[in-house]
């Protein structure tokens, strides 16, 4: 099992930084699918276990994440939202209930937002997966993303990335005409902490500048 | 004490926060990690008789099973504080009490592990709601002064009443994570804790591990209100660390942090009051319930803390009793004590005002004092009078016609204005701080604390780049690890006002430090080029605060990482925040849901360090006011014990459509003698009150008294 696709290429074991692994997983996650296998092959000696699953509990699903394909082979019980955060460590979703009762695990799959926790990863073979990881275009802020700064629309940000995965949504689909509109259609992500003031004025501010409020 | 208001800076995690780049605990993605999953207890009260592991072990991937028999013994009872929490035990306490802990390769197989697991039990009768047969009735020290019975004997007109607030579960959003990594012989923690201290001291405790030998490192917090301090997982998860050799990282599921977090105790507040002609309150007897755990330590007198200095009360008798029960401990939870009681007192105060046919802001600005009414010391600073002017001025309280009922709005609904104040305690604790900058343009800053969403890292960047010329975009500021300063839990409102005054310190000592380097020379640009020119690698200063009254001794107790609070009732003056929130309900003349279109709240806090993340507070304290009034409430399983409502659909908490507009105010008047920044505590003040704002505006609007939360449309049919 240790040639398996999905296998991390191996690491210190010391390694407490999440930056190297981040940079590796960036790595992987790059590679065209085609020469994703070999590539992965080529470094030697995984100390990650291979994925313990059953031939027939696991499935290779090809997926578009943030823009780049991928090929992986996933325990078909896997949530996508477990799937980027633990195998991909895109930890920008959050598992708030894991029940798709809180939103904190908002992202969009082909432009429409989605609980990654009620998502089995397989039903993204074929599609595309937009996380909070890929809203900014490098270092330029999405105007929703520079309106949460400037209305202090979060405290302590865990529910922040589905928030605004859920706002840029809420302002595609029409939904941020008027302040009661914006409210009932963000009702679906819970800010614990109580930002919702600051929410919806970044939201209004937002939209203007993107032009579809 | 500063004497200029700070400006209106932007939080400085917010970017890492909306790029999704902020690393909560469960973000910690290590090679080789292993997943933990754990096994709840179905009993409520009794012991294990068996544990088979077997199918467990036979789920692919699952690579251990820990269990009682993994575990060293309980420490032995130590003098020095509350023992650590228990481990895996086999004696099950309550419902949902961890029995087992299964170590996958995945998150799927760990899960798949847990649940095979079929444990039985040899169960015994238990008592889990203050209403059982079996509770025990164990009353609590009383706290007087003067003589109330007598004082309320000879009142004008008195009001006596019984107000109930519910059992609540902090659920922050972020759930309870934890990775332990063992290596060369130490452990290091990371994990989402507003105790870092205390997490270190426990997990030692509990696994008989040389504290030296043990850091925690607390991560970005998503929320806390007061649950995350010390956990029973993570003595499991570094037990399953050093047992594997491998990183191990539990993530644990709502409906089981439901079972072994702390929640907020229910309580019951007999309150009875009194008034002289001229509308003075002559006493107050105060007697609370609460439910407590087997042996919890959750002080009922501490309720009384708050209520008797909120206004000039000259006699005060107040009784309680902790209700033992067979449920996990409770504990803190956001306004803590004076949450319930504020509710209870508040609306006592209104009922008050009512029947003496006063304005409930007149009356309550009649009842003012300077001085602390237990001990006749003085209160250092008290703005509530002005926070009540600036709250009535700015809500339009003129307006409103005190005949309940009387106010509709054109589409036939009841509208109700009500008001009520809020007071906490500013407590402070001790502070060890270093400050380092260098010659290359990073300035490190490190000190006891956590940020949990509250803005303590804003609040302390806003007095470093305020006072110093550094490159604000290097600044880092290390909180919450116990191996950058030594660590003091985060918690009753004492965080910004026992680190903003050492960081002032410490800014004024590097002045100073770089003032005797230079030594009269003129050398151009920020401090990193002026340690370049002069080749200095780098600059550092150390400094230590204390509280009022405070000396080396809690110094030294911050240090072994203990519990070292200088609580507001200080030897010379107390220090107290306040706060004054005014608010509209409508009430639909058909269904009877209550809405809250508009608050109003002002808060005394003393000086503001950060304008943007304080106002942010106190939006949220409004928020989890009106939670407090109209949504939250755990529902308790007699049963079987338990909680019924385990999870976000079921434990009702605000969404966005729910709250309406929320208009904030802070008096930014610095404190004169609590901490030289003149600054008081503000998280928890601004939401102490809110709860008897609405349940008196609803009196407003219907005539309805209602004396139990939350308040729900079957209250008003
Ligand atoms: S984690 Fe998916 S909705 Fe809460
Ligand atoms: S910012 Fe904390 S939950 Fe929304």
């Amino acid at each position: 099992m240790c040639n398996d696709p999905d296998v991390a290429p191996e690491i210190p074991d010391n390694q407490l930084l999440v930056s190297r692994r981040d940079a590796m997983i960036a790595s992987v996650a790059v590679v065209a699918a085609s020469h994703f296998a070999a590539s992965a092959r080529a470094q030697t000696g995984p100390r990650q276990a291979a994925l313990p699953v059953s031939v027939d509990q696991a499935l290779i699903i090809r997926t578009s994440i943030n823009g780049q394909t991928l090929e992986i082979r996933i325990d078909a019980r896997t949530s996508l939202l477990d799937l980027l955060r633990e195998r991909l460590a895109l930890t920008g979703a959050k598992k708030g209930c894991d029940h798709g009762q809180c939103g904190a695990c908002t992202v969009h799959i082909d432009g429409r937002r989605v609980a990654s926790c009620l998502t089995l990863a397989g039903k993204v073979d074929g599609r595309e997966v937009l996380t909070i990881e890929g809203l900014a275009g490098g270092d330029t802020l999405h105007p929703m993303q520079q309106a949460f700064i400037d209305h202090d629309a979060l405290q302590c940000g865990y529910c922040t990335p589905g928030q605004i995965m859920a706002a840029v949504a809420c302002v595609a689909e029409g939904n941020a005409t008027s302040r009661e509109r914006i409210r009932e259609y963000m009702s679906g992500n819970i800010c614990r902490c109580g930002a919702y003031v600051g929410i919806v004025a970044a939201i209004e501010d937002a939209a203007a500048k993107m032009g579809r409020g | 004490m500063s004497t200029t208001a700070f400006p209106n800076r932007a939080r400085v995690d917010a970017l890492a926060k909306v790029r999704g780049e902020a690393k909560f605990a469960a973000d910690l993605v290590l090679p080789r990690t292993l997943y933990a999953m754990t096994v709840p207890a179905t009993i409520a009260k009794g012991s294990l008789s068996s544990l088979p592991v077997e199918a467990a072990l036979r789920v692919p991937g699952v690579v251990r099973v820990l269990t009682p028999e993994d575990f060293p013994a309980p420490p032995p009872y130590s003098e020095d504080g509350p023992p650590p929490p228990p481990t895996l035990e086999t004696i099950i306490a309550y419902r949902g009490q961890p029995v087992a802990l299964v170590i996958a390769e995945t998150l799927e197989a760990a899960i798949e592990g847990a649940e095979v697991i079929r444990p039985t039990y040899v169960a015994e009768a238990f008592a889990c709601v203050m209403e059982s047969a079996g509770a025990q009735r164990q009353p609590a020290d009383e706290v007087a002064f003067g003589d109330a019975p007598a004082a309320l004997s000879g009142a004008a007109a008195t009001v006596e009443s019984t107000y109930d607030s519910p059992t609540q579960h902090h659920n922050p959003l972020e759930l309870i994570a934890t990775v332990a990594v063992w290596e060369d012989g130490a452990l290091l923690i990371h994990e989402s804790t507003q105790a870092s201290s205390l997490v270190k001291g426990a997990v030692a405790g509990a696994l008989r591990l040389d504290p030296a030998r043990v850091h925690v490192r607390g991560a970005t917090m998503g929320g806390s209100f007061g649950q995350k301090a010390v956990q029973r997982q993570t003595a499991l998860v570094a037990r399953a660390a050093i047992l594997t050799g491998r990183p191990v990282k539990l993530v644990q599921p709502r409906a089981q942090i439901f079972h072994t977090a702390t929640y907020r105790a229910r309580t019951r507040h007999q309150i009875r009051i009194g008034a002289d002609a001229d509308g003075k309150i002559v006493g107050v007897q105060h007697h609370v319930e609460q439910e407590q755990s087997p042996n919890g330590y959750f002080a009922v007198s501490e309720y009384h803390r708050d209520v008797i200095r909120m206004y000039g009360i000259r006699n005060y008798l107040g009784t309680g009793a902790d209700i033992r029960l067979d449920r996990q401990d409770s504990g803190y939870m956001r306004g803590t004590h004076p949450q319930p009681a504020f509710f209870a007192f508040e609306s006592a105060i209104d009922e008050l005002a009512h029947k003496t046919n006063r304005d409930p802001v007149e009356f309550r600005l009649a009842n003012d004092t300077r001085v602390d009414p237990q001990n006749g010391h003085p209160l250092s600073s008290r703005f509530l009078n002005e926070c009540l002017r600036e709250g009535a001025r700015r809500f339009g309280w003129s307006r409103r016609s005190p005949v309940p009922g009387s106010m509709t709005a054109s589409d036939g609904s009841l509208v109700g204005w009500g008001m009520a104040c809020g007071i906490y305690q500013s407590a402070t604790t001790p502070a060890i701080a270093t400050l380092r900058i260098d010659a290359r343009g990073h300035t490190r800053f490190a000190i006891s604390g956590h940020e949990m969403g509250q803005g303590m890292r804003t609040a302390i960047a806003s007095v470093l780049i305020q006072d110093l010329d550094i490159d604000p975009e290097r600044l880092e500021i290390a909180l919450g690890d116990t191996r950058a300063a030594p660590q003091h839990m985060t918690a009753g409102s004492w965080g910004t006002n026992s680190v903003v005054p050492a960081a002032m310190q410490a800014a004024q000592r590097m002045r100073a430090a770089v003032a005797d380097l230079l030594d009269g020379r003129q050398v151009s640009g920020n401090l990193h080029r002026k340690l370049a020119s002069i080749r200095r690698p780098f600059l550092q200063v150390e400094v230590t605060t204390v509280g009022p009254g405070q000396d080396q001794a809690a110094l030294e107790t911050l240090r072994q990482g203990g519990f070292a609070v200088a609580e507001a009732v200080y030897p010379e003056f107390s220090t107290f925040s306040y706060s004054a929130h005014f608010l509209e309900v409508r009430i639909e003349p058909r269904t009877r849901r209550i809405r809250v279109p508009r608050v109003v709240s002002i808060a005394d806090c003393g000086r503001v360090i950060s304008p943007r993340t304080a106002h942010s507070q106190v939006y949220g304290g409004v928020i989890w006011g009106l939670s407090h009034a109209l949504r939250e409430a755990t529902e308790i399983d007699p049963r079987y014990g338990g909680y019924l409502n385990e999870d976000l659909a079921d434990y009702v908490v605000p969404v966005n459509a729910d709250i309406g507009e929320i208009e904030i105010g802070l008096i930014d008047q610095p404190d004169p003698l609590a901490n030289p920044a003149g600054v008081k505590g503000l998280g928890q003040v601004s939401m102490v009150g809110i709860s008897a704002a609405v349940a008196n505006a609803v009196f407003h609007a219907t005539g309805r008294r209602i004396r139990e939360l939350p308040i729900r449309i079957e209250h008003l049919l």
